[in-house]
């Protein structure tokens, strides 16, 4: 039953059960020339901060397709505190575009007022849990909304990590009333690195709490020696395995919004197109099994 | 066990003051050391801010070519990392930097080309303001005009250099190679009024007097002021210019100063 509630309120909320893309700069023009089919899109919050042409063309995107707004700089694990100027400047795009969703990360960026630009691993600790939990809660007081926290790609770990990560992920949601992004190619791409069981990740978030799915393509570093990473580049096709994680990922979740992301190497806006699509397809099994077990 | 803040200020060591196995001791090293681990961060972070930096300052990637930014954006991002995740703020040191860098010296336009490239950076982003409305500034007594403080559009700026560099800028975007050889150094230097309008960024070349008028209004001066600091010019009908063009968003008395900055 509580699937079949999920689906009902998912396919009456902003951002509906479908497959959605990542919007990039080089596709603004073609999305708003060409207004593909595609159910919603994301950007990246950052992307659209101050005024001139980007917030102006994501106005006019807006008016066509529910968007999503994802940031990458927020620094919710940061032990100094939040940058309260960048709350400010995340507000002001939301009040401009009214999004449907706003995501961050399970991640953090900033120390001693500075910014290091990329989502750094935070050690999976009572303390961080604490820290992440007050940062996701001055966040939504702050914007008046739920918002939904992704867990990231990773490359490490800290010796001193106690608590796994999908319970840290988990625990942050249930103290804090916030959702989860499952990014379901980082889920294999940290489980990859550190050898952890992707079913297990899974298995230990709440479906009730996953608001939204991403997929995205990687790439394998070699090191040498047979030794593998397994990098999160957004450069590349969802691989075959990440398209079954998925699958797993619906079967346990129900149909979810999904995105496809792409960051490097962008490719024509048809071939995200094409792979949203496929998301679709799995998306629309899952719909049409909830379907016919209401029926039944 | 380290606490969080100081385990951040470790990987912040680590990875952008580059101090090798700083943090290193921190994570868990199996069949990869924790320095490969890192490593992955560190080429990311370093990818990004470069990027960030060509964003704003095109010209100068192409002036100085690949390798040579690269090595330049790296020793600058060490030097100043960015105070904040919005990356459109970023560099704005870069221009100062380059100046003192002795590998660019052969270049003495390129610290120029550099902070042209900041203020059109600037406007591309600067907030969005309606401008000021004319009606309220007709209102204004005449004995009180000249106290007018007006507030610039966010995205004006005003610069001066020593070498054409709109030009050479211009040439180098374009990669107009006959423009670029065309360049006259030794023509003495340019006044620049930056600003972004309905049809994109603009940078315009102002008549040096008309230039000094403009900075003192953007500076808060009074309007007495910036005619006193320049009286060859037709103030009335340049101050129109820009009223008209939309370059000023407030304005307040003397008086009224600390209203306006509000």
């Amino acid at each position: 039953m509580e699937y079949r509630d999920r689906w009902r309120q998912e396919k009456e909320g902003p951002i509906p059960a479908k497959a959605g893309i990542g919007l990039r700069f080089p596709h603004h023009a073609a999305v708003l020339d060409t207004l593909p089919d595609i159910a919603w899109l994301e950007v990246h919050t950052e992307n659209y901060m101050g005024g001139g042409q980007p917030i102006a063309y994501l106005e006019m995107i807006r008016a066509h397709y529910p968007i999503s707004l994802h940031g990458v700089g927020l620094s919710l694990g940061s032990a100094e505190g939040l940058d309260v100027a960048h709350l400010e400047r995340i507000g002001e795009v939301a009040r401009r575009i009214e999004p449907a969703l706003v995501s961050e990360h399970l991640s953090w960026s900033v120390v001693d007022g500075l910014y290091i630009a990329d989502l750094l691993p935070l050690p999976m600790t009572e303390e961080a849990l604490d820290i992440v939990c007050r940062h996701v809660d001055q966040t939504q007081a702050y914007l008046r909304r739920r918002i939904l926290v992704e867990n990231p790609s990773s490359y490490l770990r800290w010796r001193h990590s106690t608590i796994p990560e999908w319970k840290f992920l988990a625990a942050v949601a249930s103290r804090t009333g916030c959702g989860i992004l499952c990014d379901v190619n980082n889920i294999y791409v940290s489980a990859a690195n550190h050898g952890w069981d992707s079913s297990a990740y899974l298995a230990g978030l709440l479906p009730a709490a996953i608001g939204e799915i991403h997929l995205a393509g990687h790439s394998v570093r070699e090191l040498g020696g047979g030794r593998v990473l397994r990098i999160d580049d957004h450069g590349s096709r969802v691989i075959p395995a990440v398209w079954g994680l998925y699958a797993a990922a619906l079967a346990r979740f129900g149909a979810v919004p999904t995105l496809i992301e792409w960051d490097t190497d962008i490719p024509e806006l048809r071939v995200l197109i094409g792979e949203a699509s496929r998301a679709e397809t799995l998306l629309g099994e899952v719909r049409q099994g909830f379907r016919d077990a209401d029926a039944a | 066990m380290p606490t969080l803040l100081e385990l951040q200020r470790a990987v912040y060591r680590g990875l952008v003051a580059a101090e090798e196995g700083f943090c290193a001791a921190h994570v868990v090293a199996d069949r990869i050391v924790g320095e490969a681990r890192l490593n992955v961060y560190r080429n990311t972070l370093i990818g990004n801010l470069t990027t960030a930096l060509r964003l704003v300052y095109p010209a100068i990637h192409r002036l100085v070519g690949g390798p040579f930014f690269e090595s330049a954006a790296r020793l600058f991002i060490e030097a100043e990392p960015p105070q904040s995740a919005w990356l459109e703020e970023y560099g704005a040191g870069f221009p100062e930097f380059l100046a003192g860098f002795a590998p660019a010296a052969s270049l003495p336009y390129l610290p120029g080309v550099t902070r042209l490239e900041r203020a059109v950076n600037m406007a591309l982003h600067a907030v969005d303001a309606a401008p000021l409305d004319l009606s309220r500034l007709a209102a204004v007594n005449a004995a009180d005009q000249g106290h007018i403080v007006f507030v610039p559009h966010p995205s004006v700026g005003l610069l001066a250099a020593d070498y054409p560099v709109d030009a050479i800028w211009r040439a180098v975007l374009s990669q107009d190679d006959a423009a670029m050889t065309a360049i006259d150094l030794a023509a003495g230097p340019v006044w620049l009024m930056v600003e972004r309008n309905a049809s994109g960024v603009e940078v315009l070349r102002l008549p040096e007097p008309e230039w000094r008028f403009m900075s003192e209004l953007c500076a808060s001066r009074s309007l007495q002021e910036a005619i006193d600091a320049a009286p060859e010019i037709d103030a009335a009908s340049v101050l129109a210019g820009h009223l008209a063009a939309g370059r000023f968003i407030r304005f307040g008395l003397r008086s009224e100063l600390i209203q306006v900055v509000n």
